[in-house]
């Protein structure tokens, strides 16, 4: 019975420590390890000189002992390095089978001719899987570090803010915009070839993901983000990222089960479409990364 | 030696870059330079993945219609070092993003006196 | 060919050793983006053109702008508006 009291009042009190509450109300969470007692207490001077002296002696043999390691490590690599088989040789024992079938088979396999392309989406799709997962969490972790919002900004710099956005519209400068008006359109025309045609040409979601990217972050930055605001976000932001990852997953779990492992492939456009995928994910990264910089929103 | 260098030239420039960069993260004292040399670090194993997979003669691995049968590089070190290098900014964006916390807190990026401050702070 | 090989790989081991020398912090991060630049030219000398795609948008893009950001955030610009 008594458990059940005590639930939500442990939760509001993990919420406020998690708020940023450094000291919970009447209980303490989380016991900190303490020192055993000392009888001896030195003065406060002498406590800072002795502090001051370790500091400065830890400063005095870093350099040293780094200096020492880093001499270590070139001189291993670089005698592993001349007993490296030779560049460009046909028969290093890197080029085995493995590449052989994926040159060979690629096409009838996963319906893509770049067998880099194929090689990361299809049949490596899994590891693809993972990666989209860091470049999630990579955005994030930006975000708890650098959004801000009611709660950890304060009036001073809410007000800072304002006045900086308002100058910044009146600044607008003239050579960015006009340059941007002119190569916007091939940026974005260049970004959505190189993610169509990465079956049959160099590119795919990650080169076509970063170039839409920084299109949008150059859109961003010439126009002011009251123009981007339009087109884009928090909420719709999210939606997109989460989808993108979201899509990732349904569709290569549904490419699995219908197509690889010797199945015969049925949708040979599949490999476009997780394209996509990836190319929504990594151009959502970018420009979120843009975002939470410059201003701390998306 | 001169010989074997010049065979080898992509891993020994990759080696030397490694070296580059990890002396500076160890040694700088200003963090957006130990930050410049993890990424120099960064460009030098892609470099070492990259010249593993390359065929002298080699062509690009897009296996088209092209009425002969060149001879392809291997791709796998090309899509390993194509995952590398998106997943490596977002690393480079998350330490900037701790860097600019810290000199919300501290005010400073050097090593020395950010560590003093973080001391005088404790006690 | 094998002439611009050399060129690229010696320029970018100076641009390495320079990168992080430079006094002020914003020619670091700008020498630090023509590392990048010859990387990519690098990458489509070893026939990995999707690599040299990528590498041309993120290095010398997408790195260095988070790097500027972060440099006025830092107020390392000096002679700008925001000093």
């Amino acid at each position: 019975m008594s458990k059940k009291e005590e639930q939500p009042d442990r939760l509001r009190q993990f919420i406020s420590w998690v708020d940023g509450d450094r000291e919970p109300k009447d209980r303490t969470l989380f016991v900190m390890e303490q020192r055993p007692h000392r009888d001896f207490r030195p003065s406060e001077e002498e406590f800072e000189r002795r502090e001051k002296d370790r500091l400065r002696k830890f400063f005095n043999w870093y350099p040293i002992a780094a200096a020492v390691i880093c001499v270590a490590l070139g001189i291993i690599l670089f005698t592993t390095v001349m007993n490296m088989p030779g560049f460009g040789q046909e028969d290093n024992p890197i080029n085995n089978e493995v590449a052989e079938r994926y040159l060979k088979r690629s096409e009838e396999e996963t319906g893509s001719e770049n067998v880099v392309t194929a090689m990361i989406i299809g049949y490596r799709g899994f590891d693809t899987l993972g990666e989209s997962c860091v470049l999630f969490l990579a955005v994030s972790a930006v975000m708890i570090l650098l959004l801000r919002d009611r709660k950890n900004t304060s009036e001073h710099e809410l007000q800072q803010m304002e006045r900086e956005e308002t100058a910044a519209q009146g600044r607008s400068d003239l050579i960015l915009k006009q340059v941007a008006w002119v190569l916007l359109p091939f940026i974005f025309l260049f970004a959505i070839y190189v993610l169509l045609n990465g079956e049959t040409s160099p590119g795919g979601g990650f080169s076509g993901g970063t170039i839409l990217g920084a299109g949008l972050i150059l859109f961003s930055a010439a126009f002011g983000h009251g123009h981007m605001r339009v087109l884009m976000n928090q909420r719709r932001y999210s939606a997109v990222r989460t989808f993108g990852l979201l899509l990732y997953a349904v569709l290569y779990g549904v490419y699995i089960f219908i197509g690889a492992n010797g199945l015969p492939n049925y949708l040979t456009g599949m490999i476009l479409l997780i394209d996509l995928a990836v190319g929504l994910v990594v151009a959502c990264t970018v420009y979120g990364f843009y975002a939470l910089f410059s201003r701390g929103e998306i | 030696m001169l010989e074997e260098i010049i065979q080898n030239r992509y891993a020994v420039t990759a080696v030397i870059l490694f070296g580059i960069g990890f002396t500076n993260l160890m040694l700088q004292q200003n963090l957006l330079r130990k930050v410049i040399g993890f990424n120099i670090m960064d460009s030098a194993v892609f470099l070492l993945l990259a010249s593993l997979g390359y065929i002298d003669g080699g062509v690009a691995p897009i296996v088209g219609d092209r009425g002969f049968d060149p001879l392809y590089i291997n791709p796998i070190p090309s899509g390993l070092v194509l995952t590398g290098i998106v997943v490596s900014v977002s690393i480079t964006a998350f330490s900037l993003a701790l860097i600019q916390r810290i000199y919300r807190r501290y005010g400073t990026i050097e090593m020395r006196e950010l560590l003093e401050r973080a001391k005088k702070e404790d006690d | 060919m094998i002439v611009l090989e050399y060129i690229l790989l010696v320029g970018v081991i100076v641009c390495a050793i320079a990168a992080p020398l430079c006094k002020r912090l914003l020619a670091s991060v700008i020498v630090y983006m023509a590392l990048s630049l010859m990387m990519a030219v690098l990458w489509s000398l070893l026939q990995s053109p999707d690599l040299a795609i990528t590498e041309a948008a993120v290095g010398a893009g997408v790195t260095s702008i988070l790097f500027f950001l972060t440099l006025k955030k830092i107020h390392a610009l000096k002679g700008t508006r925001d000093e």
